[in-house]
């Protein structure tokens, strides 16, 4: 019983770290048309803002957070001056997109193993060392931490685009691009959003995951991998899909490195998209999807 | 009276291809005017080439005085919402619609103007009274929509916002002949004011003794001009 509960718990904590990877990576496909590969550099980014700041500016934890999330931010809107905007209006703009993102990613680490040097940093712990017994069950704050704010962070993105003006704008032009610009949405103003938001989200994502392991220039390369894979299997282009992906998944990994061996992870991951992908080829999202298609 | 839109000497295309030919149009405030001619002689054309979503165009479009004809586009659609800005309201041809939106949040989508935006709620209930049926499929996702229904949020969609000039493109094409009359008289009844607005068709019959003026479009160019009451006459 206790086996099966950590278990669950830690394939929620894995599932919400990755989640917001592949949510990040499934908006901005779907509203830019951008197979985004620079998240990795955006995660070390991120990370590496973090860390100065704790070390440098305030050692808060809430505070390093934020300056995290803050430099997710600045890596996201970066990225889309430099790639989206130049190459979004030219032919083959998805394979130009993907090469030069995946560019920054790679040039990126090298900049920041240039700038840091590739010793390992570490970040403060931002939720203590607490412990909660619940039923027999020790859960530690550090868990319960990484699950709440990666929920709220997802939230707050998910009813922003519901509510918000700009939310609206992203989600047409996740529709239908064409009849986007129609109605006066501009692609350039919207992709500095998109990539805002998804750079929060990954900013995010980069700090919790190094408070638990740490942080290097090339750290952000596997989060990236899962992530994209997540959103695959998704359905890319569904947050829904993405978010049941990244459960599936984190259960995966507990599964797999409790009966088999962490080794393993990736083997079963894949073998699990790619069953995923046989039977249904546009993902989860192609069960969830109650439009007809235009 | 002022000019709404003034064209002169349009030419646009796609790739190798001209569709419109040395073009000049002049439409003035408050008047309805109507293009007719037959499939593939740059009806929707003309609309893309004033919205800058052709692939390259020339000459001089003007909206309220305002130039916002390019002599080379650059990539199709990339200054389309500026021009949309300017106070284009277009209702495009066909399913040009956002599927997995509600029809509340489609509406929302048109309101493209800080203004209308505060006021989309008003608008909204104004456009439901117009098109009645909508009213209990507010949230549903227009992807679930019948065609005549999607053709009513397309049309709602471009009434959102105060515009300039509005331009639909053969609202009726595709509907059946009692559902696009409603449609059309709806798209007539919009109040004008200052504006003026071009409906595009291919059946003239729709339009006559309906609109200001009634204009032929043959192979990208605009041929003969009658009031629509002249056209009455000599039907009689």
């Amino acid at each position: 019983m206790n086996d099966i509960i950590f278990i669950i718990i830690n394939g929620i904590t894995v599932a919400s770290i990755y989640g917001l990877i592949a949510v990040a990576v499934s908006i901005t496909w779907s509203a830019l048309g951008l197979l985004n590969l620079s998240y990795g550099f955006i995660f070390s980014f991120a990370g590496y803002g973090a860390w100065l700041a704790e070390r440098y500016l305030y050692g808060e934890p809430i505070f390093v957070m934020f300056m995290g999330i803050a430099a997710g931010i600045v890596g996201g809107v970066m990225v889309c001056l430099l790639v989206f905007i130049p190459v979004h209006d030219k032919p083959n703009f998805t394979i130009r997109g993907m090469i030069g993102t995946l560019a920054i990613s790679l040039i990126g680490g090298q900049i920041l193993l240039q700038n840091f040097g590739p010793k390992a940093k570490l970040l403060p712990e931002f939720f203590g060392y607490g412990k909660i017994k619940i039923l027999d069950v020790t859960l530690t704050a550090d868990k319960i931490g990484i699950i709440c704010s990666s929920i709220v962070m997802l939230v707050i993105v998910v009813r922003w685009m519901k509510s918000s003006r700009r939310g609206l704008e992203i989600r047409a032009m996740m529709m239908n691009p064409h009849a986007a610009s129609i109605v006066g949405i501009g692609v350039r103003k919207t992709g500095i959003y998109v990539m805002a938001v998804t750079g929060a989200m990954t900013g995010l994502s980069a700090v919790l995951l190094s408070q638990t392991y740490y942080l290097s220039p090339f750290s952000g390369l596997t989060p990236m991998i899962k992530g994209v894979s997540i959103a695959l299997m998704g359905g890319l282009g569904s947050v829904r899909g993405a978010v049941i992906a990244a459960i599936i998944l984190g259960f995966n990994e507990a599964l797999t490195s409790k009966f088999l061996g962490g080794r393993y992870v990736l083997m079963t991951q894949f073998l699990l998209i790619i069953i995923v992908l046989i039977i249904r080829p546009r993902g989860i999202a192609g069960i969830l999807d109650k439009a007809r298609e235009a | 009276m002022s000019n709404i839109l003034e064209i002169k000497g349009l030419s646009a295309g796609y790739g190798p291809l001209r569709v419109i030919h040395d073009l000049d149009l002049i439409i003035q405030s408050g008047e309805r005017v109507g293009i007719v001619g037959l499939n593939g002689h740059g009806k929707t054309t003309l609309f893309y080439a004033i919205a800058g979503l052709t692939h390259w165009q020339r000459g001089s479009i003007r909206i309220g005085g305002k130039e916002i004809g390019r002599t080379r586009s650059q990539g199709p659609g990339r200054y389309t919402h500026i021009v949309v800005k300017e106070g284009l309201a277009i209702m495009p041809q066909g399913d040009e619609i956002f599927h997995g939106l509600t029809v509340e949040e489609h509406l929302d989508s048109g309101a493209f103007t800080p203004e209308s935006w505060k006021n989309r709620k008003q608008k909204r209930e104004e456009i439901l009274e117009i098109f009645e049926p909508l009213k209990k499929l507010i949230h549903t996702p227009v992807g679930r929509l019948s065609g005549g229904e999607r053709r009513m949020v397309s049309i709602g969609r471009g009434m959102m916002s105060e515009a300039k000039l509005y331009m639909a493109d053969e609202p009726t094409l595709g509907l059946a002949p009692k559902i696009g009359k409603g449609v059309l008289e709806a798209l007539l009844k919009i109040d004008l004011k200052d504006s003026a607005m071009i409906i595009a068709e291919q059946n003239v019959a729709l339009l006559e003794g309906k609109v200001d003026r009634i204009i032929g479009m043959h192979a990208g160019k605009l041929k003969g001009e009658a009031s629509s009451s002249l056209s009455m006459g000599l039907k009689n």
